[in-house]
């Protein structure tokens, strides 16, 4: 297992609300949400850098709506 | 890049003795110039044999175009897809990229929770029974498979992986890895997709396999 760095963060009560949100969803400690997040960002940033763009798709009607990345 | 290296042991099918090895946290230089100089030499030598046995084409090593050069070159530094290789006797016996990020459970019992996708496992060519008889070292897929049930803990994923089988390993990973098989999966290349929930995952461990 590679070592790990312990920081701290600031976070307003909305943003503590969210990642408080997205851990019961997702069964996961704040640290193991933000590194998701982090991993996540980094990937889209890589691809979006390449000039890839970033769709979401309708499961159903299949409808394709591009993420704007600025 | 720097890679942290376990120690393991792998049984040598040939004299039936253990050897000590190293489970890599990484794919490095190190293993793409061993897939190069030892692996594709080796994978055209058993495929030329298969072609001269009159084996017909779609029982060849289904991975033959996997470059892994281009692969990792790809996802070079995404922390979303961590790399593993196996080491024993000085050569890269085995590698692994899984994604760590983008994939969800099917599974009804973990549906959308996050999990450890492999998405490219592979053996080199002296391992496998298809194309070495006997092969050389065994158990380099097991050893992966635990590898990534290890990372999704880490993960706090609890066990739980996924992947899509090229047919060949379909039995690996229903019978030796007690995965559950999800079928075919029209929308990835006509392949099975299997998952380990943390139930398979404890008891997978559990067997030592």
């Amino acid at each position: 297992m590679a070592a790990k760095k312990t920081m701290t963060l600031n976070l307003t009560d909305a943003e503590m609300h969210a990642l408080e949100g997205l851990c019961d969803k997702k069964d996961l400690s704040k640290t193991a949400v933000l590194r998701q997040a982090l991993r996540l960002y980094q990937l889209v940033e890589a691809r979006v850098e390449k000039g890839d763009k970033l769709f979401f798709e309708d499961e159903k009607s299949k409808e394709k709506a591009e993420v704007m990345m600025l | 890049m720097t890679a942290v290296i376990s120690p393991i042991a792998l049984l040598n099918a040939t004299n039936g003795k253990l050897e000590e090895a190293e489970l890599w946290d990484a794919i490095t230089e190190k293993q793409l110039g061993d897939w190069e100089a030892e692996w594709i030499p080796e994978l055209f030598k058993a495929i030329q044999k298969l072609h001269r046995a009159g084996v017909e084409r779609v029982h060849w090593p289904q991975s033959r175009h996997w470059n892994w050069r281009q692969k990792t070159r790809a996802l070079q530094g995404m922390l979303a897809h961590p790399g593993f290789s196996i080491v024993c006797n000085g050569t890269t016996q085995g590698m692994m990229i899984v994604d760590i990020t983008t994939h969800r459970c099917r599974v009804e019992s973990q549906k959308g929770k996050d999990l450890v996708y492999v998405e490219y496992v592979e053996n080199a060519p002296w391992n496998r029974p298809e194309l070495a008889d006997p092969p050389l070292y065994r158990g380099i897929g097991s050893i992966l498979i635990r590898a990534a049930i290890a990372l999704s803990i880490e993960e706090e994923f609890k066990g739980r992986i996924g992947l899509h089988a090229l047919p060949q390993s379909n039995g690996f990973y229903a019978n030796t890895c007690g995965m559950t098989d999800l079928g075919i999966d029209a929308s990835y290349h006509g392949l099975r997709y299997f998952e380990m929930t943390p139930e398979q995952a404890e008891s997978f461990i559990a067997k030592g396999n």
